[in-house]
């Protein structure tokens, strides 16, 4: 006799294991993160070197000081921030979570990608690193996007979501 | 009826369509040098010294005759043909382009028509797709029976299933008469149409101001306002007409919008379709698949609620940014209580919904909203306090405060959300009450965001992206949006139907 018990578990989203992204990709965000600041230490040089807040003066070197912890502060969010960006597949879909203060978990159905697109920016290209998007119909500005993966796996999920769609 | 037309090898529009195509260049010019006309004309004599009055009227005629073929070429290039299941378009006069679409892809084909179409018996077709905005084909002019030779080849061959116009006998089981419509814009939110309406006329002014700046004749305009300033502090009579004419303005541009839009409303429900027909100047006839609504939205308002008469938006799919596309949003307006029972049954089963108790956002969202609120009042109060300098300026409290409470109970009592099995219901509103019902298995995916004061509290807050837009259910309970979370997912990743 054909029967059909309701579900009583669903799979459930908080038992799966995330796993971490690239060790690599916290490099590039230092670098970028350093990059940023450069320009900034070197405008205020120049500020202090052409003396153009006179009245300032001597509270100038206040300046320096913030920087260094505004600086520091933002690498250690940054590295704390990195560890929480982690991506799980599981047999229909797709998901990723980020975020220390502001955590965001996002979840796509296999069943529901449009398309899925893999960049490598110029810096990631050098670490061996892309970043993974994946579309969904509506508005298309939101969806998940997972980066800093090695290209190796990026382009495995791509190849696994793909079969699984056309089955 | 058909087919005596043969779509397998290239075919143009109706050679009416040519005047069309003339009529819609010439609008469109006017429309982007009305200010120029404007200044011409007002200063013909003046002009028309320094040039001549023949040379105008030399230039005009040109100007029309190379505007004349420059539709005749459009027509000439505009060529459809259907092939493979493909709706084929050549168009372009220099830069050609080929666009194909497969049927499976299209999802409406709407017929419109404006005041000239109207004249001359044409019908416009437009061919919708939820691709990227590009693939929008409008066929301007096309005989009634072509038009429907096409619409009945498309529908046939592709999924569409059975023929909608086979029983174009149903009866409507919404028709808006004028009274109603009367009613419907009487009720209409008037605040937000004399915002609309203030910043078209802001817009209008800022234009006319900047051409002005351009021929260096500011003096007359200022001299507008600065007479203007003078009545204001003038007295509070002024004040009180402005209301008056302001009141006047909000009611009148309510009537016209939705005399425009909604005019003749009918409504009737085919067997996996409605088709909506409206509209006074542009007579518009719309054919939404049951199955490609992605989610509908019932709204009322207290005045509305009072005759018994609310709203309902449609929401297909889209594509890019969403609001591009407001003329997606299909909206069928007063209707009574017992026709929303029919829309709402044709589409889905509610009546599980219904049973579910009221589930409301968590009390840190009453708070949240306060807090944030209240540091917004606290900020404009130190703003205006430095501009007025006067104390008097906090007596107002005693009026704004109560309303903003108000207010701000009003909105936390409308959020709340039911969920079935396969159905979810989200209430949301200020003054206006929204009820919006999805299927569950319609989301393209979900998302659950949690800021660190939520997380002290236990809440999360929980975004549906559906196809047509994102819905929100706002701080709930970290177990309730968890639970949600996984059965949203168990629900698409099971469901076999299709979402479009």
């Amino acid at each position: 006799m054909f029967e059909n018990e309701p579900v009583s578990d669903f799979p459930n989203i908080t038992k799966i294991i995330f796993k971490s992204i690239s060790k690599k990709f916290l490099k590039i965000i230092l670098l970028n993160v350093s990059f940023l600041f450069c320009i900034i230490l070197i405008g205020l040089i120049l500020v202090d070197y052409f003396n153009l807040f006179e009245e300032f003066g001597d509270y100038f070197n206040l300046s320096y000081g913030t920087f260094i912890v505004v600086f520091s502060l933002v690498i250690l969010l940054n590295f704390l921030a990195f560890k929480k960006r982690k991506y799980a597949i599981r047999e229909k879909d797709i998901s990723y979570k980020s975020g220390i203060f502001f955590k965001k978990l996002t979840t796509v159905p296999f069943s529901r990608v449009q398309h899925i697109e893999i960049d490598e920016k110029p810096i990631s290209r050098l670490f061996g690193l892309a970043s993974l998007s994946i579309y969904t119909a509506g508005d298309s500005s939101d969806d998940l996007v997972i980066k800093g993966v090695t290209k190796e796996i990026a382009l495995q999920i791509k190849e696994y979501i793909s079969t699984k769609i056309n089955e | 009826m058909s087919n005596s037309f043969n779509f397998s090898s290239f075919s143009r529009q109706s050679s009416k369509g040519v005047l069309v195509i003339y009529i819609n260049i010439i609008y469109n010019v006017i429309k982007f040098t009305w200010f120029l006309l404007f200044l011409i004309i007002k200063d013909f004599s003046k002009v028309s010294a320094r040039i001549g009055v023949n040379y105008i009227y030399l230039g005009l005629v040109l100007i029309l005759l190379f505007l004349l073929v420059r539709s005749y070429l459009i027509y000439k290039n505009f060529q459809f043909k259907i092939e493979d299941e493909h709706f084929i378009l050549k168009q372009g006069i220099l830069k050609k382009t080929n666009t194909a679409i497969p049927f499976h892809r299209i999802q409406n084909i709407n017929f419109k028509q404006n005041i000239v179409q109207q004249l001359i018996g044409v019908f416009e077709v437009s061919i919708e797709t939820a691709g990227s905005s590009k693939t929008e084909i409008g066929i301007k002019a096309l005989s009634f029976a072509k038009a429907t030779a096409l619409k009945e080849i498309i529908s046939k061959s592709s999924k569409f299933e059975k023929e909608l116009i086979t029983d174009t006998e149903s009866k409507p089981f919404v028709k808006i008469r004028f009274s109603e419509l009367f009613k419907v814009s009487l009720t209409e939110n008037h605040l937000q149409n004399l915002f609309l309406f203030l910043a078209l006329v802001i817009g209008f002014f800022q234009q006319i101001n900047q051409v002005i700046d351009g021929f260096g004749e500011v003096l007359s305009l200022d001299g507008f306002i600065a007479e203007n300033k003078n009545i204001v502090s003038g007295g509070i009579l002024f004040v009180f007409i402005l209301l008056i004419l302001l009141i006047l303005i909000a009611f009148l541009s309510s009537f016209v919008r939705v005399f425009i839009v909604h005019f003749n409303l009918t409504a009737s429900l085919k067997e996996d379709a409605f088709e909506i027909n409206q509209g006074l100047f542009t007579k518009k006839s719309i054919v939404l698949k049951k199955q490609k609504v992605q989610n509908i939205t019932i709204s009322t308002n207290p005045l509305k609620r009072l005759i018994g008469i609310s709203f309902i938006t449609f929401k297909q799919a889209v594509s890019g940014k969403l609001n591009q596309k407001k003329d997606k949003l299909i909206r069928i307006v007063g209707c009574k209580a017992s026709q929303v029972e029919i829309v709402k049954k044709s589409l889905f089963d509610t009546t599980e919904l219904e049973n579910k108790e009221k589930k409301f956002s968590e009390n840190y969202y009453k708070r949240r909203i306060f807090i944030i609120t209240f540091l917004i009042l606290f900020i404009l109060y130190a703003i205006a306090y430095q501009i007025i300098n006067y104390v008097i300026v906090f007596y107002s409290m005693i009026i704004v405060f109560p309303v903003v409470v108000f207010l701000i109970l009003k909105k936390v009592k409308k959020r709340y959300y039911k969920i079935s099995d396969s159905m979810l219901l989200v209430g949301r509103g200020l003054l206006e009450t929204h009820l919006t019902y999805l299927e569950i298995f319609k989301v393209q995916n979900i998302k659950m965001k949690q800021n660190i004061f939520q997380e002290g509290s236990d809440v999360a807050d929980l975004i549906l992206q559906t196809a047509s837009g994102k819905i929100k259910i706002p701080c709930i309970c970290f177990e309730d949006a968890i639970k949600i979370y996984n059965h949203t997912l168990y629900k698409v990743e099971t469901s076999k139907k299709s979402w479009m």
